[in-house]
């Protein structure tokens, strides 16, 4: 149009040639969208066609177990607090051989926005994203998920990494001094170097 | 004041400030793990290392370990330092374990925080990490040493600050270790405030271990009603249960700690055992239905007996909103009490020591600490008052001199002159050492001080001890700042007066001279100035069995502590008993109405400490059975309801209110009001506006040696675990408590020829104590200890020290059988 | 008296035709519109409801009818209840002076192909048109919320400004057919469509029409990123429907007008007239959702500037222009 504000700041321009670029650039711009009649619609049809997702991609948030078959969450609550919208929920307690498990462990899916901060803050790899988005249903409350329902029975993406192997804290996976990278425990008692 | 510049800034601050604290004022935190206010400073953590640019010591310097000096200019922003400091942290985290997920100090843990800042991420280190092996420490402390950062805050609390010596530093080098020699149960009763002092996870809380995290929890400012100290405590609450006590700072009270009573003593108010709901008649009812048969009931007996039928019974642990409206509507319906105190003995105790602070001599906690002469009068600070050993502690490493009156063994975290004086002898002995401390005639006193001052040097004990009495006395004389400290449960009636008194002439003669009652309950104070003296245990009683008190209503009251046992026959006399109370108790269970009341925790409350400080707890959380409870352990109900369980429990002055036909919506603020003064105008924050000069100063007691030949005179004795009401039921503190036995000096047991762990029976008139007998060898002669645990029936003693002759104790075997 | 009674049934039977008519054709405008858009994006548009989501309009219509009708708390309540209808009738009324076709016989009766005959009828229709702005207007204000108020008062100033050269541009037409009836100004075009000698006074109208019925690039009363949804923010079911009715039916009567001034109206060769009609105004219907697919939406000032700057001064030239051509 011949009132944009760009053109008319160059005093150059012939009002002539001002009409003759606004209507080229009109012209181009119904063209492109006429030309876009013509093309194949990008759209994907969902139910019928589905497209596989990356590894990566962040759906539906599962509990997984270490190498040992047993519960890798330790309930640090570090999900929880970084859960932008409050959807993780936990109570800690002490498990069997001195761990720390969770009593129970709730995400209220109908509120995750699958943002995987809480697969970044956890420190275990127990909470992960996967590509399963399919997670609908009809009753708000059977999207509220309790621990039961987020355990599976794999490692997951670290599946060879045991938290407790690697924590310096005596349970039953390993007393002290016999993590990875740990040393004998000290005599505090003697004084010989 | 001396100026310097930190970071650019000018701060003003006094000679000896250090600069760690300097740069703290103008809003600078230095990080710091070894400094800390109460514990000094020693320079172990090196991390608040800051670049001295002017000064008299140029260079990275340790801010803890440099006094402020004029001009001095400091950067703490300076390269080298933030590298030096960067390097601290790193080098601290060589050992440190990869177990932050499963600490319970993650959320508050200093060390986290600035490794955090500091900007460490991966441990560089090709060498594997030392590692210690714990101990455990008992119920209340977990010890995890692979976390410990070397800053020695540890003992230098345990052992320096607060005196005991069970924990301690080990090894050398890399291999430095802090715990005890071998495990077992820490000895101090402060030991909780290791969990506090510790800047990162060695030592953490037992019975919230694994609750929850920092950020989680809902913090609110509250007060310790655990005994009359009135220490500023922050609770913890989260999915509506108190998870955690945590000291609060309160500069003029308990500084930076608190007791493990404090700390641990909250469970009753989630106990699955606690009263949710009313009963009428054993049947659970609506809170409302029972309000209306109460005060249906009530009404009908004062109708046909007479207002005066009606009688209310309080405990130290009413707040004082509570008390208002025992008060006022006491005093609306011509209703008697309220009742409180077992009998006349503890009873007068409690209101000479109440009544006889004054202004001039009432002194805090923090003036205790600074002064220079301590008499401790029939007073047990470790039991009775916890956070007054600290203080006592804290004058003593300054050189004060320390003594103590009384006839239990008192253990204290420090060296003290002891006497052991029978409770009859205590008057008698206060005035002999004021006659001694003070040096001359007194030209400057007044008239009736002359008269109390003839009466003391008039005053005799006992020919043993009035020598050490008047040394005592005489090492008082240069005294500065005295301060006599005077008990009430195991004193006569009428040695709190004469300890105000004392305190009284040795200011009169000039000299900043304190006293400072330890009293029974968190609010006995306020009991103390707003009860009548005539009314206790034993004049109910005698109301009782002449018939004319036809109805009892017991607020938040163990009757323990009125001198009734629960299954006393006299309570059948009453027409009604109504209980009001938070606690499962006896007197609740045989209450014909009992109506559930809420906990500090929720109610909140106003209360006046020993020191005549008005002290607020807010509500902490709106109510209810805790959600574990509700939901079985495993997860929180999984469909919504706008109410919450467990809910109908009232403050107990909206019970009042509500018994007395007044509608629950009473404001807090009036009941308040309708106290006598000083109380009615407490605002919480600020001392009591207390009289200038009690009316009965300087009156000398009647007849001041009462010894009783012939006879033991029975202490009951305080114990820090499992005495105090509310605390008991914390199944971690029943763990510490003390085995419940019989206290007699050797020489006494001698004489009755009984030996440690036989079994007696003593005869106190109202009732008989039954246990096993222990030799205490500190302890006073002509004595008989009680502790008042469970397991002892001790409640029959439970109006101060009685006397009882040799020919009632007797042996029994211990099925019980004479 | 009995040629009154069937005057009544014929008139009563020409209305409901054309507003049947014009129901459908506004509806599956709306089914068009979405198809269009979608493949103009290279999307699919709706294609769920019925094959080529024919069903679509019909699944619409239920919903809206069948939604709850909110009335805020707040609301001025009569004038918030008024203000839908008010929008969708004048859109609806301005179509009873369109002609469709050359009068025919039925039943020995001359029937005119037009519900009212007027001499007046383009004054009629500017009328209609300037009360549509009383639907805008009042629905924003009785919303009581800032985005609808917002939107009503854009509406109500954008519409009274492009009102002027939308007359405008109408009168070199008016001056061609000597008349303002229009079934006159369709017979004027006998010899040829007035487009090929007024294409000015044609781009000025529609652009005009464009801004009347608020469609984009002209959308600014129910910018859907700044005001939500513009006056109509706080309107749901099927009050919410009435202007949307009211935009589609508003498309058709400016295709049709478009049509009866510049392409001849009904006339055509081959086909009947009402036909030829139908397929001009589907035409311009067509080439509006081209340009919404297109161009992006003007700011305020942009708005103004070409309406009293360009639109406005070029109207009164041509007006000029005709008026000396016609002369000589």
């Amino acid at each position: 149009m011949s009132s944009d504000r760009t053109k008319k700041t160059k005093p150059a321009d012939h009002p002539g040639t001002l009409i003759a670029e606004s209507i080229k650039a009109l012209g181009s711009g119904f063209a492109t969208t006429a030309k876009h009649l013509l093309r194949r619609p990008v759209t994907e049809q969902y139910p019928e066609q589905k497209r596989v997702l990356p590894e990566r991609s962040r759906a539906r948030i599962v509990l997984t177990r270490d190498p040992d078959g047993r519960e890798r969450c330790v309930a640090c609550y570090l999900c929880s607090a970084v859960c932008p919208v409050s959807c993780i929920s936990m109570q800690s307690t002490g498990g069997e051989g001195g761990r720390r498990v969770a009593a129970w462990f709730r995400i209220n899916f109908s509120r995750c926005i699958y943002c995987g901060l809480c697969e970044e803050a956890c420190p275990t790899s127990a909470i992960q994203l996967t590509p399963d988005f399919e997670n609908c249903r009809q009753d708000i409350l059977e999207m509220v998920f309790e621990k039961d329902d987020l355990l599976v029975d794999h490692g997951g993406r670290d599946d060879r990494y045991c938290f407790y192997r690697h924590a310096g804290i005596a349970t039953d996976t390993a007393g002290k001094g016999e993590h990875v990278n740990e040393q004998p425990p000290v005599d505090a008692k003697s004084n010989l170097p | 004041m001396i100026k310097l510049i930190i970071d650019n800034l000018r701060v003003e601050v006094p000679p000896g400030t250090r600069v760690i604290d300097a740069a703290e004022q103008a809003g600078i935190m230095i990080p710091r793990f070894c400094y800390h206010p109460a514990l000094g400073a020693v320079g172990a953590c090196r991390v608040c290392a800051v670049q001295v640019l002017e000064g008299s010591c140029r260079g990275i310097r340790m801010s803890c370990m440099i006094e402020a000096e004029e001009g001095m200019v400091i950067s703490t922003t300076d390269e080298e330092a933030v590298a030096f400091r960067r390097q601290v942290i790193e080098w601290l985290m060589a050992n440190h374990p990869h177990d932050c997920p499963v600490c319970d100090e993650g959320g508050q843990c200093l060390l986290q925080d600035m490794t955090v800042s500091g900007g460490h991420g991966r441990r560089r280190l090709p060498v594997k990490k030392r590692t210690h092996i714990d101990q455990h420490l008992g119920p209340l402390v977990v010890h995890e040493m692979n976390r410990c950062i070397q800053c020695y805050r540890c003992v230098r609390f345990y052992r320096e600050y607060a005196g005991y010596t069970d924990l301690g530093v080990m090894g050398s080098a890399g291999r430095v270790y802090f715990g005890r020699r071998s495990d077992g149960v820490l000895e101090s009763p402060f030991a909780g405030n290791l969990i506090d002092v510790c800047p990162t996870g060695v030592f953490t809380d037992r019975p919230s271990r694994f609750k929850g995290r920092y950020w989680d929890f809902e913090r609110t400012p509250s007060v310790c009603i655990h005994c009359s100290l009135g220490c500023r405590v922050t609770v913890n609450t989260r999915y509506r249960e108190v998870v955690r006590v945590e000291a609060a700072h309160d500069p003029q009270v308990n500084g930076w700690f608190i007791c493990d009573r404090g700390r641990y003593g909250f469970p009753y108010a989630s106990s699955p055992q606690r009263p949710r709901s009313a009963r009428i008649d054993g049947r659970k009812s609506g809170v409302d239905e029972a309000l209306d048969e109460a005060a249906r009931r009530l009404s009908g007996i004062a109708q046909r007996h007479g207002s005066g039928s009606v009688a209310l019974a309080a405990s130290g642990r009413v707040c004082l909103e509570t008390l208002g409206a025992l008060t006022r509507f006491g005093s609306e319906k011509g209703w008697r009490g309220p009742f409180f105190r077992a009998g006349p003995r503890t009873a007068e105790a409690l209101q000479s020591a109440s009544k006889n602070l004054e202004e001039k001599i009432s002194i805090s906690l923090k003036d205790i600490e600074k002064s220079d002469f301590i008499l401790l009068v029939g007073c047990d600070p470790v039991n009775e008052a916890p956070m007054l050993a600290l203080s006592v502690r804290q004058a003593r490493r300054r050189g004060a001199v320390v003594a103590l009156a009384d006839a239990r063994s008192v253990q204290l975290p420090l060296d003290a002159r002891r006497l052991a004086l029978r409770p009859s002898q205590l008057t008698a002995a206060l005035m002999r050492f004021a006659g001694k401390a003070v040096a001359d005639g007194g030209a400057a006193l007044s008239d009736r001080a002359r008269g109390f001052l003839q009466a003391c040097r008039d005053s005799r004990v006992d020919p043993a001890v009035d020598e050490q009495i008047d040394h005592l006395g005489l090492a008082a004389r240069e005294s500065r700042r005295p301060v006599v400290v005077c008990g009430t449960s195991a004193v006569a009636p009428d040695t709190p007066a004469a300890a105000a008194n004392v305190a009284r002439l040795l200011a009169a003669e000039g000299r900043k001279a304190g006293f400072f009652p330890v009293l029974p309950g968190a609010n006995a104070l306020a009991l103390g100035l707003a009860g009548r003296t005539a009314d206790h245990g034993a004049a109910l009683r005698e109301a009782l069995e002449k018939g004319d008190v036809r109805a009892l209503v017991v607020v938040e009251t163990n009757l323990s502590e009125l001198g009734f046992s629960a299954d006393d026959p006299l309570l059948e006399n009453l027409e009604a008993l109504v209980v009001c109370d938070c606690l499962d108790s006896a007197a609740g269970r045989a209450a014909r109405v009992f109506i559930p009341t809420q906990t500090v925790f929720e109610a909140g409350g106003t209360f006046v400490s020993a020191e005549a400080r008005v002290r607020e707890a807010r509500p902490a959380f709106r109510g209810g059975t805790p959600v574990a409870q509700v939901s079985g352990g495993g997860h929180p109900p999984r469909t919504f309801s706008p109410d919450i369980p467990g809910a109908d429990p009232l403050p107990a002055w909206q019970v009042l209110a509500a018994l007395a036909r007044e509608g629950t919506r009473v404001s807090a603020d009036t009941l308040r009001k309708a106290l006598p003064a000083p109380l009615c105008g407490a605002a919480p924050g600020k001392r009591l506006a207390l009289p200038a000069s009690a009316p009965d100063a300087f009156q000398p007691p009647e007849d001041p040696a009462t010894a009783a030949d012939g006879g033991l005179e029975v202490v009951v004795c305080e114990h820090i675990f499992g005495s105090e009401p509310l605390s008991r039921r914390a199944a971690c503190l029943q763990e510490l408590e003390s085995a419940p036995r019989l206290g007699l000096h050797p020489g006494d047991a001698a004489a009755l020829q009984l030996s440690a762990g036989q079994r007696v029976a003593v005869d106190c008139g109202r009732g008989v104590i039954e246990g096993e007998i222990e030799i205490v060898n500190e302890m006073a002669r002509g004595v008989l200890l009680v502790p008042r645990l469970r397991g002892i029936d001790w409640h029959a003693a439970a109006d101060g020290p009685l006397v009882v002759a040799v020919a009632d104790i007797r042996s029994v075997k211990p099925n019980g059988e004479s | 008296m009995l040629a009154w009674i069937t005057g009544l049934i014929v008139l009563l039977v020409k209305l409901v035709v054309v507003l049947v008519a014009l129901l459908l054709t506004a509806a599956y405008l709306v089914w068009a519109e979405r198809k269009l858009l979608a493949r103009l994006q290279v999307r699919l548009g709706p294609n769920r409801a019925g094959k080529f989501g024919l069903l679509q309009p019909i699944a619409d219509m239920i919903k809206l009818l069948t939604k709850e009708d909110l009335v805020p708390e707040s609301a001025d309540r009569v004038i918030f209840l008024l203000a839908p209808a008010v929008v969708s009738v004048t859109a609806l009324l301005m179509f009873a002076v369109v002609p469709f076709g050359t009068d025919i016989t039925l039943f020995g009766r001359r029937v005119p192909l037009i519900i009212s005959d007027i001499n007046v009828a383009l004054l009629l229709v500017f009328a209609f048109s300037s009360l549509g702005v009383y639907g805008v207007a009042l629905g924003g204000w009785a919303s009581n919320s800032k985005f609808a108020l917002i939107g009503g008062i854009r509406g109500a100033a954008q519409m009274i400004s492009y009102e002027l050269p939308l007359g405008l541009s109408l009168v070199p037409v008016v001056m061609l057919a000597r008349s303002f009836s229009l079934v006159d100004i369709v017979n004027a075009q006998n010899s040829y469509p007035f487009i090929l000698v007024q294409p000015l006074a044609f781009a000025i109208f529609v652009i005009s029409a464009m801004a009347e019925s608020k469609r984009i690039p002209f959308d600014l009363p129910e910018a859907e990123n700044e005001l939500g949804a513009g006056f109509h923010t706080e309107y749901s079911g099927m009050r919410f429907g009435l202007f949307f009715l009211g935009e589609y039916v508003h498309m058709q009567v400016l295709g049709a007008l478009v049509a009866v001034f510049f392409l001849g109206g009904w006339r055509g060769p081959w086909l009947p007239g009402p036909l030829w009609l139908f397929v001009k105004i589907i035409a311009v219907a067509l080439v509006m959702i081209w340009i919404r697919g297109t161009l992006p939406r003007l700011r305020y000032d942009q708005l103004m500037a070409i309406c009293w700057k360009v639109l406005v001064p070029a109207a009164l030239i041509n007006i000029i222009l005709t008026g000396f051509v016609m002369l000589i």
